[in-house]
């Protein structure tokens, strides 16, 4: 049980407060959290006779403090976790990617009434986002140039085909809803437009209000869309890091998510069966965690039965979704380390040509993906630095780039070159792609004929065209700090890609039926899936 | 519209002109330019500007009177919940209209009043809660919102006094054995109960039946998330098994929640687990593998998250080795960018998994972090490899050192210093093995800078001076700085030269050993280092005069004396860790002390007895879920035969006659010997107070410490 509760920028001073306990004095306690404070410390310490808890989201900082009588019966956990999900809810309400001061100021209200919401008594009671959009729903209070670069948003557009953000349109309502009112919801358009128009409406729905202590918590009754649609994604991360200088794989895994979208009316029945599930895959079943909704009661009796008799007709999961968005299952896989990598570098190599005062880079990658799939994106980034502290690059002259597909960028700033890819066909290896970077290494020899040259003659020096990249290179370097120059992560070649259609660990819905007693509709199951790059995909050269 | 301009001080009369400026046009729009104004006010709550903004209270109260809009309600309820706490006297005017909204037919209106009424501490207000809560908790009339809420205020009611609070407990306890259609309620009152009773020394510890256990436990699935926590929360020392096999199906009952996203859901299941195998005779192999599965599953999460789960797997280990969880290494092998306390913690993890098969891997692991570029980071990695030789058997520790000989040849200070300190350790342990390396060793004498390090070469050469030649040569080079170094290195340099000239009295040892001697007593200010050598060079006169009984060996033997050999506590003690054990995922299992000792609380967990409960918990087997195979069954022994090899080798001295003290002069690993001079007392009441003593151990794995 926290006593109290704070949203804090980046100088810790406090957006948002909130008394839990009725704590005398709030500004004291946050002033000890100022001097106790350290960068890089752990997120729980102790002063006197308070507990802080804190997680850095953003630049803001989300802390609770705990009054050591209450140590005994809190558990840190749940606090970490409540802030945790409180960033996700406040992130989800106001449509942004990140959470920074201004968002927070503007809603600070709002802000209180979601932590209102949400804890009694510093009890957590709810943080799921599509059951408290339900008790609350004020217009969130955003500035009018905002532009949403959401991933979400852009799935979204694939899926409609259409593009559905208008800026400064961030009706919350709609955006639970994840469309624009004008394609579907043409049932719930009255209700919204009167929040849309009225502020002063009264906002709370008691009849709402009940789902929370109903047994299908997570849906509220009375939905009603007039096209029933269902789209389910699967989509797997997958992580890789290799040291290609010694061929070690140091990491090699799969992160999945089933994300799911409903539109769909009343109170429906989802089944869902996964090859995995079915095959009895035992990795993916230790490893996978299911949203609420499902209940694992039913999904672990299942695999017993399956076991034991072999009675039971399948294995599927079977849940009433929530509405609007969720992700219905979480799994990670690991892969044997002799599975080749989606994006493989096949080679990279740096040649030395210092006969003609010229360094090469030569990159190979390969694919290892069903022929018939291909990239939608492909993003080979090449860090530089290594290169450029080992040898004298003259800038002066043009560097040049060569690809057999795509397109080669320079980054000068901060030392890497971009290789743009796009679009690469599968295959099991046949399938290469090469590029070539040169660069000149000065050469003091020719340097210092030029000089002698440009005195003695009395021509005016050459023109050049073009940037003069080595000028930008002294400025972008001139006062960088020697202390990043070799972390680790100047050594590491990373990819970005983007493969539709596929899953890099083979799972399949098999089937997706969608049940609805009350109301008989026809309805649109979609499954989509999609394997794309971990944040950490790399090489480390 | 932004409301940034509203986030800065205003002086109480700014907003009340603002507020009148408003009143006099009555127009539609100015309802916006009011709640701005209010808005302000909250803001300027937030910033802690409570002294100017009490002086609004009567303009608050006024709009208390004429609005109905929810939101200007919620705005003047917010008003006297910052204001409350530290000035209730004004708040008590607002008493009647709060009172209003208590009588509200709508919901939500009545839980923000009731949440109101609790933040102000005045005897009225408090009044007022006690009636409300226990109208509300007797008649159970009402909707089930504003019930769930007022059990929960209970609990804080509680905390302001306790004998009005006690007999709602009865009622509570009718709403949980009842059929209340309400599961969430349940688990509220639930909840109430368990935290009332926790807290309170005047009240035994909830007991439910086996029973009603089931009961609650049945209705798991069905519940909200949150609610899945607290119910599994509070059921921890509250139902305990009478049976063996009503441990089994309470275990079944729980173990599909430890696969719930919610980490805080799947921690507190497998906390119950835990708590369930003290009453079983053996585990299935298959609950082993969720339990390590599911904590693996924890780790891949925001790093506040990580964090705690890793300081709970350390408890895990330390109280269960690997007799529970069996967990790869790799998962706990460092990340570049994984922030420092995750780091540490993963050390922790690593040290504490090593054993003779994953050693290998462990080594490589850390030989990587050695040539971090991160110094800390590497000198922590080298400390571990260190501890690592210090723990395990002599073979394992040949490979530690073979690593850390490696490593001497990267040659840079900070990785050699390091090495050099941690060198000392493995000396002290296995005496004679590693005398080869010694010359090697030694050879760095010129790169060494910290002090730390300083002292470990100079034991390293006044101990081993029989084996190296010149060893006056490389003491020197410390002995010719003496009064630039810090103290403790004084101290050691002190101590040597005194060891060498009683160990073979040269002309050559008494010069250095006088000249030291001088310069501690005439030179150096600090009393301690001058008491002490004044006390060597009197022992040392005393061999002159003949009539004294003082010779050579004597003196040998004092200031000479033969160490005795280090030795590792990994182990808190059982009962400690049957605590903590108790509390996963508390502030206690953060910082690894068993809650009687750093807080007040003065009640401390323990298990419930029972007829099955477990006496020895190592004792538990793991038994495999299909027919037994023999040669799983063969491995099973296996490990155990290996985990009864280790506890030999930690424990018997190398040779019978050294004495086996345990002592307090190795402080600096993350490890180290129980110490005897603790100075809190544990209130636990056991037969052996020594254990009961914090170790060093324990404090390393505190963190309060700056890591």
């Amino acid at each position: 049980m926290s006593s109290c509760l704070f949203i804090l920028d980046e100088s810790l001073e406090p957006l948002i407060s909130k008394n839990v306990k009725s704590v005398r004095n709030l500004t004291g306690i946050l002033e000890f959290f100022k001097l106790n404070y350290k960068e890089n410390g752990p997120p729980v310490f102790t002063v006197l006779e308070w507990h802080y808890v804190f997680i850095k989201r953003d630049s803001l900082w989300f802390m609770t403090a705990i009054h050591e009588t209450d140590d005994r019966i809190t558990n840190l956990m749940a606090l970490t976790f409540y802030l945790d999900q409180l960033y996700l809810l406040l992130k989800t309400y106001f449509n942004r990617s990140s959470l920074d001061r201004n968002i927070v100021l503007d809603n600070v209200l709002l802000i209180i009434e979601l932590i209102d919401e949400s804890m009694d008594f510093g009890i957590v009671q709810l943080t799921d986002p599509s059951i408290i959009k339900d008790y609350i729903r004020v217009k969130v209070n955003s500035p009018i140039t905002h532009l949403t670069s959401d991933d979400d948003s852009d799935t979204e557009e694939k899926h409609k085909g259409l593009s559905t953000y208008i800026p400064g349109k961030t009706d919350i309502v709609k955006l639970w809803k994840g469309q624009p009112a004008v394609t579907a919801n043409e049932g719930k358009s009255n209700e919204q437009d009167n929040y849309d128009d009225d502020d002063d409406e009264n906002f709370i729905n008691s009849y709402i209000a009940k789902t929370t202590i109903m047994p299908v918590s997570w849906r509220t009754k009375g939905i009603y869309y007039a096209k029933n649609e269902f789209f389910l994604d699967v989509i797997e991360k997958v992580q890789y890091l290799m040291d290609f200088s010694t061929g070690r794989i140091r990491k090699n895994l799969i992160h999945g998510e089933i994300k799911c979208k409903c539109y769909l009316s009343g109170m429906p029945t989802l089944k869902v069966a996964l090859n995995k599930l079915i095959k009895n895959d035992e990795q993916f079943i230790s490893n996978s965690k299911f949203h609420q909704c499902v209940s694992i009661n039913s999904l672990k009796r299942e695999i017993n039965n399956e076991e034991e008799e072999n009675t039971y007709h399948g294995k599927e999961i079977e849940f009433i979704p929530p509405d609007g968005e969720f992700v219905l299952c979480k799994y990670e896989l690991k892969r044997h380390v002799r599975d080749v990598p989606v994006i493989k570098l096949s080679n990279i190599e740096i040649k030395p040509k210092l006969k003609k005062y010229k360094i090469q880079i030569h990159v190979t990658i390969e694919t290892h993906f069903k022929k018939q799939n291909s990239t939608s994106v492909l993003t080979i980034k090449i860090p530089l630095r290594m290169v450029f502290s080992q040898y004298k690059i003259d800038l002066t002259k043009q560097p040049r780039f060569k690809s057999d597909f795509g397109e080669v960028l320079f980054n000068i700033s901060d030392d890497f070159l971009i290789w743009e890819v796009g679009s690469m066909k599968g295959g099991n290896g046949e399938s290469k792609n090469n590029m070539v970077a040169e660069f000149f290494i000065f050469n003091q020899e020719e340097y210092d004929r030029l000089q002698e040259e440009m005195k003695t003659s009395m021509n005016p020096p050459p023109l050049r065209e073009g940037p003069k990249l080595e000028e930008i290179y002294e400025q972008t370097h001139d006062n960088r700090d020697e202390h990043d120059k070799n972390g680790i992560s100047q050594q590491l070649l990373t990819m970005k890609f983007e493969v539709p259609y596929s899953t890099c660990s083979g799972l399949k819905v098999e089937y997706l039926k969608i049940e609805e007693n009350q109301v008989n509709y026809q309805s649109f199951p979609w499954v989509r899936y999609k394997t794309i790059n971990d944040d950490e995909y790399a090489y480390l050269i | 519209m932004s409301d940034q301009r509203i986030f800065t001080r205003y002086r109480a009369d700014e907003i009340k002109a603002e507020f009148q400026n408003v009143e006099v046009k009555k127009f539609k729009s100015n309802a916006m330019k009011r709640k701005n104004a209010l808005r302000k006010i909250i803001a300027n709550l937030t910033m802690g500007n409570l002294n100017e903004m009490s002086y609004l209270f009567p303009e608050i109260i006024n709009y208390w009177k004429i609005e109905d809009d929810i939101e200007v309600r919620r705005i003047c309820h917010e008003y006297i919940r910052k204001l409350g706490p530290s000035k209730p006297k004004n708040a008590n005017d607002a008493l009647p209209y709060i009172l209003k909204d208590l009588d509200n037919r709508n919901p939500a209106l009545q839980i923000m009043a009731i949440k109101t009424l609790l933040m102000v501490p005045s005897p009225d207000y408090v009044d007022e809660a006690f009636r409300f809560v226990s109208g509300i908790i007797n008649r159970r009339s009402s909707s089930s919102d504003v019930l769930k809420t007022s059990i929960f205020a209970l609990t804080q009611l509680d905390d302001i006094n306790h004998d009005r609070a006690l007999p709602l407990l009865d009622s509570l306890r009718d709403i949980i054995s009842g059929d209340h259609q309400i599961n969430s309620v349940k688990v509220a009152a639930l909840n109430t109960l368990y935290t009332i009773h926790e807290k309170n020394l005047s009240l035994p510890n909830l007991n439910l039946t086996v029973d009603a256990s089931y009961d609650l436990l049945t209705i798991l699935p069905k519940l909200n998330e949150w609610d899945k926590a607290l119910l599994l929360e509070s059921l921890i020392c509250v139902c305990v098994p009478q049976t063996h096999n009503d441990a089994y199906d309470l275990i079944d009952m729980v173990e599909p929640q430890l696969q719930h996203v919610n980490t805080y859901v799947a921690l507190n299941a497998l906390k119950f687990i835990i708590y369930i195998t003290n009453y079983v005779d053996h585990i299935s192999d298959n609950l082993s593998k969720k339990l390590s599965s599911s904590i693996i599953a924890l780790l891949n999460k925001p790093p506040e998250l990580q964090f705690l789960v890793l300081r709970n797997v350390i408890l895990l280990l330390l109280s269960r080795e690997s007799l529970i969880l069996n967990l790869d290494v790799s998962y706990f092998f460092v990340e570049y960018n994984d922030p420092i306390y995750i780091k540490d913690t993963k050390l922790e993890c690593l040290y504490l998994l090593a054993n003779k098969d994953n050693l290998h891997n462990i080594l490589e692991e850390l030989e990587q972090y050695a040539t971090d570029i991160d110094i800390q980071m590497s000198r922590k990695a080298i400390r571990a490899i260190g501890n690592l030789a210090v723990k395990l058997d002599e073979n394992s520790a040949d490979e530690c050192v073979n690593t850390l000989l490696n490593l001497l040849e990267f040659g840079v200070d900070y990785v050699v210093e390091e090495i050099i300190s941690v060198f000392r350790n493995i000396l002290r342990k296995y005496q004679d093995q590693y005398k080869s390396q010694i010359s090697t060793l030694v050879s760095y004498t010129d790169s060494i800078h910290e002090s730390d390090s300083k002292n470990a070469m100079i034991w390293i050469i006044t101990n081993y001076a029989d084996i190296l030649p010149e060893y006056l040569e490389y003491f020197r080079v410390f002995s010719s700085h003496i009064l630039e170094e810090t103290l403790e290195v004084q101290f050691s340099i002190l101590n040597s030269s005194v060891k060498f000239f009683a160990r073979n009295i040269s002309k050559e040892t008494e010069a250095l050993c006088i000249e030291i001697l001088k310069c501690c007593t005439e030179e150096i200010d600090n009393p301690d280092l001058r008491d002490r050598a004044f006390m060597y060079w009197r022992l040392l006169s005393l061999l002159q005069s003949p009539k004294s009984e003082i010779n050579v060996e004597v003196i040998k033997d004092i200031v000479d004396g033969e160490l005795p050999l280090i030795e590792l506590n990994t182990k808190l003690d059982p009962a400690i860790l049957e605590e903590l054990e108790l509390n996963i995922g508390s502030i206690a299992s953060i910082y690894l002390k068993p809650v009687s000792q750093i807080f007040k609380q003065i009640k401390t967990k323990q298990l419930p007895s029972s007829s099955v409960l477990n006496q020895n918990r190592d004792s538990i087997n793991i038994v495999s879920n299909e027919n037994l195979i023999h040669e799983q069954k063969r491995s099973q022994t296996d490990r155990f035969s290996d985990i009864n090899h280790y506890s030999e080798g930690r424990s018997i001295p190398s040779k019978p006659s050294r004495r086996n003290t345990i002592m307090d002069d190795y402080d600096k690993p993350a490890e180290t010997v129980n110490q005897l001079k603790g100075k809190m007392r544990s209130s636990n009441s056991s037969s052996s107070l020594l254990s009961r003593k914090p170790t060093k151990l324990m404090r390393k794995l505190t963190i309060k410490k700056p890591f």
